[in-house]
């Protein structure tokens, strides 16, 4: 009887074992000492389908622990009472926070700029900011606000960087094959320049509602990663000739693994769906796995 | 031969009116914008001096404190700025310099690209009414960073922005709006 009841109680358990055990695929290859991270941007919109990727992330969490997030910014969307903090963040969110999960923010055209004081955003107060994990470093920039104090900040900071990455991270995307805004040829002409001069190895955006990653532009790796809380279905141009790979039928994230001279990547749809993957040789052309 | 003499002359006089206009109007120009830059330090000063009264916000602040702290900067620039109105910062001679320094700024393709950014921006919820705050769930259009870098500078705490073709000085934490010109784009 009792041994009936353990039975029981142990199909159960794994009938209702989280995804990850179940069905995850994972291309990344968790290798000793890496730095992992996951990308969302585009975020706070407080809907169910934004709770599903916050859900989708914790359970690839348990197969992929990263350590933080990278957030492209619109990171909430209307007002920002703090119920709003909640219903759009803190809440969809919960299970990496509770985890200790250090989320780092940039801004969006829709963030208010007191964002930068919210404990959970650790922006330390500022609207362009630089980390460091492992060899890599991280840039966050306002795009929305790119004035010339900014500007001089970055190029002082690259100048005098010597980590093995550099990546940057910010809003609106330079190129983007989205109908919707596309790419920012002003922030482009102005960013663009300092980030092959100083050796910027990969860009992350949002802004546009989809996921792309561009073919690489003067040596330099641009993803746009703005699904995390809204979507524009059907919204990358056919045509474009930038586009390596793009996603637009549904809410994603990614996930990202760097390893000496290797930084791998994913992107995973909202339901768990591995919808690009591939590596990227630092200095070297991109090989795709997907 | 005389043709020639007359057609050197005129050119001559041209290009020496155009100096003297050149010359004439950078001192002006200088003069205006300075006059804006103390304007706007002026407005700093009294906005740093009212958060002193308001809650601290650390950078570890929780979603209550930073609401708190925007509310009551908010009301005490309200209160301090009780007779401010359209035009107290951009005064006529730097409204004509910001107006002619966005004309030279975007011509042709550029213009037609910062118009479509600006105009698809979600501001309709957004009232010009110097002393309130721009509407927390309307949208800030990109300020380009070719045009931030030709503008006056301004300190971290005041922001351009655009709403249709009106451009705006917004406080930065507050989001209230300082001053406005009306059909700044061209």
């Amino acid at each position: 009887m009792r041994r009936n009841f353990l039975l029981a109680l142990l199909i159960s358990a794994t009938l209702f074992l989280p995804a990850s055990a179940q069905r995850l695929k994972l291309t990344l290859p968790v290798k000793d000492g890496s730095v992992r991270f996951a990308v969302i941007g585009d975020t706070g919109s407080g809907t169910e389908k934004q709770r599903d990727v916050g859900t989708m992330m914790a359970q690839y969490r348990a197969v992929y622990p990263f350590e933080f997030v990278l957030m492209m910014g619109d990171n909430l969307y209307g007002g920002e009472a703090p119920k709003d903090f909640e219903k759009k963040f803190s809440g969809p969110y919960k299970a990496l926070l509770d985890n200790n999960v250090k989320f780092y923010a940039s801004l969006g055209n829709h963030d208010q700029a007191l964002q930068v004081n919210y404990a959970n955003f650790n922006m330390n107060g500022k609207e362009y900011y630089r980390f460091k994990k492992g060899n890599v470093a991280f840039y966050a920039l306002n795009s929305n606000y790119m004035d010339k104090k900014q500007v001089e900040w970055l190029q002082s900071e690259l100048a005098k960087d010597n980590s093995d990455w550099k990546v940057c991270f910010f809003h609106h995307p330079p190129y983007s094959s989205a109908k919707a805004h596309g790419s920012d040829p002003q922030l482009r002409e102005v960013v663009e320049p300092i980030f092959i001069k100083y050796g910027v190895n990969v860009v992350l955006t949002g802004h546009d509602h989809v996921y792309e990653r561009i073919k690489p532009q003067k040596g330099i790796y641009y993803f746009v990663s703005g699904g995390g809380g809204k979507l524009r279905e059907g919204d990358v141009k056919d045509t474009s000739t930038l586009t390596e790979k793009s996603y637009d039928h549904d809410l994603h994230f990614m996930l990202f693994e760097v390893s000496g001279d290797q930084m791998y990547f994913q992107a995973i749809s909202r339901t768990g769906e591995t919808i690009d993957s591939g590596v990227i040789p630092r200095k070297k052309s991109v090989k795709s796995a997907a | 031969m005389k043709k020639s003499i007359f057609l050197g002359v005129v050119v001559c006089s041209l290009l020496a009116t155009a100096a003297i206009a050149q010359n004439k109007s950078a001192p002006a120009d200088k003069t205006a914008i300075q006059t804006f830059e103390k304007q706007v330090n002026d407005y700093v000063n009294l906005r740093n001096k009212l958060r002193e009264n308001a809650p601290k916000l650390s950078k570890d602040s929780t979603p209550e404190q930073i609401h708190a702290y925007r509310t009551a900067l908010e009301q005490s620039l309200r209160s301090a700025r009780a007779g401010a109105k359209r035009g107290d910062l951009f005064r006529p001679e730097t409204a004509d310099y910001i107006r002619r320094t966005l004309k030279l700024e975007f011509q042709g393709k550029d213009r037609q690209q910062l118009r479509e950014t600006i105009f698809e921006t979600e501001t309709q919820g957004v009232v010009l009414r110097v002393n309130y705050p721009y509407a927390q769930t309307a949208e800030f259009s990109e300020m380009p960073a070719t045009l931030l870098a030709k503008l006056p500078q301004l300190p971290k705490e005041v922001r351009y922005r655009f709403v249709g073709r009106n451009m705006l000085l917004v406080d930065r934490d507050s989001n209230v709006i300082i001053d406005y010109m009306p059909d700044a784009l061209p």
